[in-house]
This record gives structure tokens, sequence and C-alpha cells, in this order.
């Protein structure tokens, strides 16, 4: 026994301890190392937990691989850097307006195959509509949120929000990098001109609009909302019914002229190597009991109509083929084409 | 013999070499082709056909709003540097002629108490004090001051406040090295040769700090033209400075090559007013020029 003990010496009890280190390490992800990777991207928030406590591990069960999630917003200038031929994503998902950039630029698929996708045949028109680059799997309703306790009374008109009594406490978002904000700025064009693409119009109604208290990103305006900085603002259905049960003094206006739509659109890269894997993700977002589930924990209205949701997210969310009728879509490629001049305008608008 | 020592490889520049190499491929290879995006029409790794261009900066210098945007900018690092002097100086004087060794350490802790908390939160609490609903407007108001809160936040003085309360420990670090190292019998020579206090601070005390004054006002201002959230949370998105409009650029509009040249300005801008702040102390403190 001694004799064995002996014989180990300093150098081979280095390169064992190493070996050992080294395996110990690296062991999960040789395990692994057979399983293909999908890379997508995601929101962090709640959507985010349930994608990882649930959802994506669902997924990675039934199509023996690995989901890698990319939550660290912005996701196109990482896409746009890396190679055409290996993307750092396979799925994309944003706004809809980043994916027309995307299309335009060559870094996503513009439509999804209806073949690979069999999921696609049961979705609203909007979902895949020709304002739609891949398929929005949820959508939100862009509109109005309001604090109950101020007395304001009803507010029913987008109009409202130009009323003086809201100086103050109104509440927007900077139009160049916001989604809501460049909704909200092809609205105004249709409030107080032509249409949507009356850009004087809205640039008019814009500069009528200060005092405002603009924000970057929607979880900002919540937090505003529910502390009371501003008390009419615009936002998403989502970022109020998500306080749902808190008794929160604040409630969502979808206002009469129509709400805009925000959709959560996934599209698939040109040049990934996962392809099959790709749609099948996508159709698996689109699946009904995956549609409730995170329709009924994030908010979003599903895009698929075999949806049921239970009777509390029915009452608020687009559920029917009348509620999706009211959602305005915004012609995510017009406003890209001038993004830059629109950019300019606004930033002269709001600075103080 | 002797060409055996010419070519015996320098110990010291091995020594330097691992650093001289970080340096290269961390400082002088991102500025490099950062100056180079912003003279093409792509980026040559994932497009074909990219080519020289000088129209990034041709829409810089024909749209007045970027020379604003590099205006306010330059502003308020101009702003930022100079408070924090002033409330920076006084106290590294302190610090530096206290005699307690325990009033020294009480100093140097509240200096840098601060620094022990990262920037966002120590924004988002100059956010709770001067929002419309924050403890500033709502004591004022309890207090029958003031009808309307006042306009504290969502502006320059505003990002200002924010800025400075986060570079001053900086501005007394660097003084207070220097100032210690002035030796008070100087000081003492003036005044007993007739001169005040006053005068002799003025006289001795101050042009001897003047490097210290360059090398804390250089610090703050560098730090204050690139700051990217206080301006942008303190600010409201309202006030517009370079660093959020390159971020804007790249995040929003994907224009990289903009966003480069953008940066690029930012960089040239900095290394002028640095070089001009550098020979304007020369002169003042009676050198050709400060090294």
């Amino acid at each position: 026994m001694m004799k064995a003990l002996g014989s180990l010496s300093r150098r081979r009890f280095l390169t064992a301890s190493a070996s050992l280190g080294i395996g110990t390490i690296a062991a999960p992800y040789v395990a692994r190392a057979d399983d293909p990777t999908l890379r997508i991207t995601g929101w962090g928030g709640k959507w985010g937990e349930i994608m990882k406590a649930e959802i994506g591990p669902a997924f990675e069960s039934e199509f023996k691989c690995k989901l890698q999630t990319d939550s660290a917003f912005p996701y196109l200038p990482k896409l746009q850097a890396s190679s055409r031929s290996a993307p750092i994503y396979d799925v994309l998902h944003t706004n809809s307006n980043e994916q027309w950039a995307a299309a335009e630029m060559g870094l996503v698929e513009p439509k999804i195959d209806p073949k690979l996708v069999p999921n696609l045949a049961d979705v609203y028109p909007y979902a895949i509509s020709d304002k739609i680059v891949g398929v929005s799997i949820f959508t939100s309703a862009i509109g109005l949120g309001m604090r109950t306790d101020k007395g304001y009374g009803n507010v029913t008109s987008w109009k409202e929000l130009w009323d003086a009594k809201y100086n103050g406490v109104r509440g927007g978002y900077v139009i160049p990098v916001n989604s809501l904000g460049q909704a909200f700025l092809m609205m105004c064009g249709t409030l107080f001109g032509k249409g949507q693409t009356d850009l004087d119009a809205a640039y008019t109604a814009l500069e009528k609009l200060k005092p405002i208290k603009i924000v970057d990103f929607t979880g900002a305006m919540e937090k505003m909302l529910l502390s009371g900085e501003v008390g009419l603002c615009v936002i998403h259905d989502s970022g109020i019914y998500r306080y749902d049960g808190q008794n929160q003094p604040t409630d969502f206006v979808s206002p009469s002229e129509g709400v805009l739509s925000l959709e959560q659109v996934l599209t698939i890269t040109p040049g990934s190597k996962m392809k099959e894997l790709a749609n099948a993700y996508v159709n698996y977002m689109l699946r009904p009991e995956v549609q409730k589930r995170l329709a009924e924990t994030v908010w979003y209205s599903p895009a698929n109509k075999k949806v049921k949701l239970d009777a509390k997210y029915d009452a608020k969310l687009l559920t029917t083929p009348e509620k999706v009728s009211k959602l305005i879509q915004v012609d995510w490629k017009w406003y890209n084409e001038r993004k830059d001049e629109i950019d300019q305008r606004v930033n002269r608008i709001f600075r103080a | 013999m002797s060409s055996t020592a010419t070519t015996r490889p320098n110990g010291l520049a091995l020594f330097i070499l691992p650093s001289a190499l970080l340096f290269a491929l961390f400082f002088f290879l991102p500025i490099g082709l950062m100056a180079l995006m912003s003279a093409l029409t792509g980026n040559p790794v994932v497009m074909p056909k990219v080519a020289f261009t000088t129209r990034h900066y041709a829409r810089m210098i024909g749209d007045p709003y970027y020379l604003e945007v590099i205006w306010t900018t330059i502003r308020i690092g101009l702003v930022t540097t100079l408070v924090a002097l002033l409330i920076g100086y006084p106290l590294a004087h302190w610090m530096a002629r206290i005699r307690s060794r325990t009033g020294h350490a009480l100093l140097l802790m509240a200096v840098l108490a601060p620094m022990l908390t990262g920037i966002v939160v120590r924004t988002f609490a100059w956010m709770t004090l001067l929002s419309d609903k924050g403890v500033v407007n709502q004591t004022l108001m309890s207090l029958g001051l003031i009808a309307q809160p006042l306009k504290l936040m969502y502006t320059e003085t505003g990002i200002v406040v924010g800025l400075v309360h986060i570079y001053v420990p900086f501005m007394v670090l660097t003084l207070t090295g220097v100032i210690g190292r002035i030796d008070e019998r100087l000081e003492q020579a003036a005044e007993n040769l007739g001169a005040s206090p006053l005068r002799a601070f003025l006289e001795v005390t101050l042009p001897l700090s003047l490097p210290g004054i360059l090398a804390g006002s250089l610090l703050v201002f560098a730090l204050a033209i690139s700051a990217y959230v206080t301006p942008i949370l303190l600010g409201g998105f309202q006030i517009m400075t370079l660093p959020i409009l390159i971020y804007q650029q790249i995040s929003a509009n994907f224009n990289v090559g903009f966003a480069a040249a953008l940066g690029i300005v930012l960089l040239v801008i900095s290394l002028m007013l640095v070089i001009a702040y550098n020979r304007a102390l020369g002169l003042v403190s009676g050198q050709r020029e400060l090294q």
C-alpha cells in the first residue's frame, strides 16, 4: 500500500488533478455537444422568466436541442455585425419596425413558409399581412394609459392627450428609439392630417403636445404612471394589465379612433444552419397551448385564432375577429425609408 | 562580445511588450477601425461592395442640428469641469493640509463613499430628488414656497448636478496628491515677506497646483463629455449629447458609419480641447508647455 502511494509522483498527481478539473468543467458541455443549438432573441422580465422556466425547456425536451436566448437588447446591431453566412441568431424576435429594417438589410427572410410552419394557417390575418415581415406571434394594443385617481373624467379619444389639463403630466416616447413613439407619430398624421403618412400634420401635432415627459421604453412609462409622474400617456395594454390584481389606480383606454398594433414578430435568418429547427420553433410558439400560457402571463393578445383564454384575459385582450379589426397596423417599410429625416425633426421638436 | 551585447533582447522592452500589445489591440485598433468605418459606405466584413465616402461628415456639417449637439456636449463638459473644480479644490486643499490623521481618513472616506455605488444607482437617487414628485419639489410645495413643481430635471442644470456629484471624487483625488506635495514652507515664506494668506495662496499654491488642476480637469471633462447614463436619465432625452446620438444611430438607425463619424468628431474635439487647455495652463503657469 505504501509502495503504491509512493509510486504516485508529483508530476502524475498534478496531471491527474488537472485532467479531473478540466473533465469536471467540460462534462456538461461534452454531454450536450450532440444537441443542436438554436440561437434566438427574447425579452426579459415576465416573458424571459416563463420562457426560461417552462416554454423553453419544453421545446428543448421535445426537439432534443438547446435554446440559447439573447435578451440583451438591441439585437439588430449585433445581427448586423455578424456574418451573413453564420449569423449570430437563427430566429429573431423583435418588434415589427426592426424586423422591417432587418429584412431591408437582408438579415432576415421576409416571409415564413406555411408548409414548414403549419400553425400559420390558424393566425389572424394581421399576423401575416403585407405590413408584417415573418409572422406576428402576439400583439399588444397601443392606446392611452391613465390615472384613475386624479379626477380626469372619461377619456375616449386620442385627441384628449392634447388637452391643456394634462400639461406637466403627459407622457410619450423618444420617437427615434421606441416603437410606440414611432407608431404614435403615424397616428398623429391620421388624427390631424390626411393619414398616417401626413408627416407635416404629425410634426405640428407633436409640437402642440409639449410639455411632455418622454422615456425610451415602456417599462419606464409604467413606473412614471404608477408613481403619478404622468397622468395620461401613450402605452400598450400589457403595460397596464400586467398590474392586474395589485389595486393600482391606472387603466387602459382604447381610443375611439382605434388602437395601434405592437406586434411581437418572429423571423428566420437566411444564413441559419438550423432552418428546420427554426421553423419548428416558430410553429411551436404558435401552438394554442403555448400561446395561451404566454398570453396569460404577459398579457399579450395571441395571434392564433384557436386560442381560448380564461374569462379574465378574454375580456381584455384582442381575442375575437371583431376586436382584432380595431387594430391599426403601421406601414413600417414606408416609415423606415424616412426614419433619418423623421428622427432629425422629432429630436428638434422635443429638445429642451 | 559586443555583437552578443547588441543582439541581446532588452529586458525592459520585453516587460513592456504585453501591455503595449494590449494597448494596440484594445485602443489603437478600435479607434482605427472606427475611423475607417466613418469613411466607408458600409461594413466591408459583411457587405460585398463597399466604397470610400465623405457623406457621413458632409451630413454632420450640412445640418446645424448636429453642430448644436456637439456644442451642447462640450458646454455640459466644460460647466461640469468648472463646478467640479470649484467644489473639489477647497476639499482637496483641506484634505492635503489637515494635520489629524483621523480627519484625513474621514474626509477620504467621505470622498470615496459615493464611488462605492454604481453610476446608475446614483443617477436614480438624483431623479428621486429632482423629479416633479421628488423630495425637493414636494418639500417646497408642502412648505407653501412654490405652487407648481420647479423644472429641476430634463434640463442641462439637472445633468450637470448629476455629473458633478459623480465626478467630483476624481477631481479631489487628483488634486489632493499634487497639493500634498507642495512645500508648505513656500507659503509661509511668502507670508513672512508680507503677503496676505489669500495672496500667498493665489501666487504660490495655486500656480504650483496647476498640474493637478490640469490633470483633474482633463479627467472630469473627458468623463463628462462621454457620459451616457446620467444625461439620458436626468435629461429625459430632451437634452441631446453626442454619446446619446451615437447610441441612437447604432441601436435604432443601424447606421454604424454615421455613428463612427460622430465618434471621431467627439475624439478630435476632445484632443483639440486638451491641447488648447494644456497650452493655456502652460502660459498661465509661466511654463512654455506643461509636460
